[in-house]
């Protein structure tokens, strides 16, 4: 198993997230915040995710041309629908007894948003990060028929030259990557919540 | 310190706040009453502007709220709700920091604030401070909800149903420490409830609301003894019909069956039914029944030797009092006479009971704590 790729995955994966959530908390903080566009954000990043995740990296390579911007790109688009849905609904479920107390204690909006509602909305909110990650690391496979490398790569020669080992050792690699990062990513998620119940 | 003239509020056609006028006085304990829908929680809303009317001023210290910007306006206002409304992701500390941290109060200052409002409600800082709300009991969580309102120490403090959802015997506890609170730190508390109890035992003033107005505002007293509409007379239900002294009778409050002999009894027996119910006085009545007067040991040592029945020996008139007499009559008669007793009787004068210093004292008690006696 070549190391490089093994990285080279995990770049695509972490890059793709994080930029997820740089562009996905602020829509779903928006979607909950102003009524006109709570719609079309929200339907927006659901019909995103009925792209088929080829045709969306596809799509993105005609317009970027081929390599790891094109990959990232596509996995931001496709990790949206958590990610922003996931926010909405944490700010949407807070108890309006403590939204009520923070305004009647003469909170700002914006004060209220970041000291109260998003600090409790957070364990949602890292579920959403958790289900794109875990999505990402599976859908990253198709990062090397757009020149994005990966562990796709070593899953597509396998299957070129017709190598049950190499097809394997790729499978493997990828399922552990996802179990790893599901098992512990919950385990943070467990933690979280527990300090936010009231 | 709080006035409201000619306050309305609408949802579309429906008037939830009708010309209101009012006013609270400085560091009066005014709650405001009413069945649900009647503007109390408006009203409430209103003053620190979680709630804008459509006409009508509102003034609080003297300025009008609208001239204000309402951030800063609620910081100098207390709120604590039913809901508590505690920040489950800070410690009891960092809530009861929230408002004067926005104040720019010095971290000392916030400290020092921090302990001795835990003290005062006898929580230890070096316990509590640092908790997280889902560590404590609803009651403790209250507590903290109403020492959070007070800690940049607003001159007002606006409590909507502070203690409906706690259990009985906590909320009980809850208003005897808010009336001590209220004492010590003299703000003007605005108090919304629907429990006549909780309002008769916190309030200096109730403020009695229907359909968008004020029906009645009165101290406890007043509102007692004249209610002003029927709603309030049903809001205040038991408390008048069985615990108002004014419309209890005589008949109410006496002790029946009092030992008593007929004028034809002989004076030995008479003694032994007094030395058996260890009294110094029985009642005498006539053959027909009817009330003659008492005879006290010291007029039966005195005449008891010459005389055969009971009613030979002089009898000592009593104040009399009939049945269906005001309870507070036959109280007051009590006090005037020199006797320990004051003898009911039923419309024929037959003898019903007596009331004494005891059923006066229970009386009173009934009258001042109700059901709790």
């Amino acid at each position: 198993m070549n190391t490089k790729i093994l990285l080279e995955h995990l770049y695509i994966v972490f890059a793709s997230v994080i930029v997820s959530i740089a562009a996905g908390l602020p829509l779903g903080v928006m979607a909950s915040l102003y009524r006109p566009l709570r719609k079309p954000i929200l339907w927006i990043s659901e019909l995103l995710q009925t792209v088929p995740a080829l045709a969306l990296l596809g799509l993105v390579m005609l317009v970027v041309g081929a390599g790891k911007t094109t990959v990232i790109i596509g996995l931001l688009l496709y990790s949206l629908l958590p990610i922003v849905h996931n926010t909405y609904l944490g700010l949407e479920t807070i108890d309006q007894g403590i939204k009520r107390a923070a305004r009647g204690m003469g909170m700002s909006r914006l004060d209220r948003l970041f000291s109260v509602e998003l600090p409790l909305s957070f364990p949602m909110i890292f579920t959403g990060i958790r289900i794109a990650t875990v999505t990402s690391v599976g859908i990253a496979v198709f990062a090397t028929s757009v020149g994005g490398g990966g562990l796709g790569s070593i899953i597509n020669q396998g299957i070129r030259t017709q190598n049950m080992k190499l097809i394997l050792s790729g499978t493997l690699t990828l399922m552990a990557m996802a179990v790893i990062f599901d098992g512990v990513m919950a385990l943070i998620e467990k933690r979280l919540n527990k300090r936010v119940s009231a | 310190m709080i006035r409201f003239e000619e306050v309305v509020k609408k949802y579309g056609d429906a008037v939830i706040l009708d010309q209101i006028s009012f006013e609270i006085k400085e560091g009066e304990f005014a709650v405001l009453i009413g069945p649900s829908g009647c503007g109390k929680t408006t009203t409430l809303k209103t003053i620190n502007r979680l709630i804008e009317p459509e006409a009508g001023r509102i003034y609080v210290e003297g300025k009008d709220i609208m001239d204000a910007n309402p951030v800063q306006l609620r910081r100098k206002i207390g709120y604590v709700i039913q809901e508590i409304g505690l920040f489950p992701n800070m410690t009891v500390a960092q809530n009861i920091a929230v408002v004067p941290k926005r104040l720019k109060y010095s971290k000392e200052e916030i400290e020092q604030i921090t302990r001795d409002l835990l003290d005062m409600v006898n929580m230890s800082y070096e316990e509590y401070a640092h908790k997280y709300p889902s560590e404590l009991s609803g009651g403790q969580q209250q507590r903290i909800g109403v020492l959070r309102a007070l800690a940049a120490s607003p001159p007002i403090v606006l409590m909507d149903e502070p203690f409906g959802a706690l259990d009985p015997m906590t909320r009980n506890v809850l208003q005897d420490e808010i009336i001590r609170l209220h004492k010590k730190l003299k703000k003007t508390i605005v108090f919304v409830t629907h429990d006549m109890d909780e309002a008769l035992k916190l309030a200096d003033t109730i403020i009695f609301m229907d359909q968008g107005k004020i029906v009645q505002m009165a101290g406890p007293d007043e509102m007692l003894e004249n209610p002003a509409s029927d709603l309030i007379k049903q809001f205040m239900g038991k408390r008048l019909s069985e615990n108002g002294v004014n419309s209890l009778t005589a008949a109410d409050f006496m002790k029946s069956h009092p030992a008593s002999a007929y004028r034809s009894d002989g004076v030995k027996k008479s003694t032994q039914i007094m030395a058996r119910r260890q009294i110094d006085t029985l009642l005498i009545k006539n053959e027909d029944e009817t009330y003659a007067g008492s005879v006290t040991i010291g007029n039966i040592r005195k005449f008891g030797k010459q005389a055969q029945t009971i009613g030979e020996i002089p009898v000592t008139p009593n104040a009399v009092s009939y049945t269906k007499d005001d309870a507070a009559d036959s109280f007051e008669k009590l006090l005037d006479s020199d006797s320990d007793f004051v003898v009911v009787l039923h419309d024929n004068d037959t003898i019903a009971g007596i009331v004494t210093k005891t059923s006066m004292a229970r009386a009173m008690a009934d009258a001042l704590w109700g059901d709790e006696s």
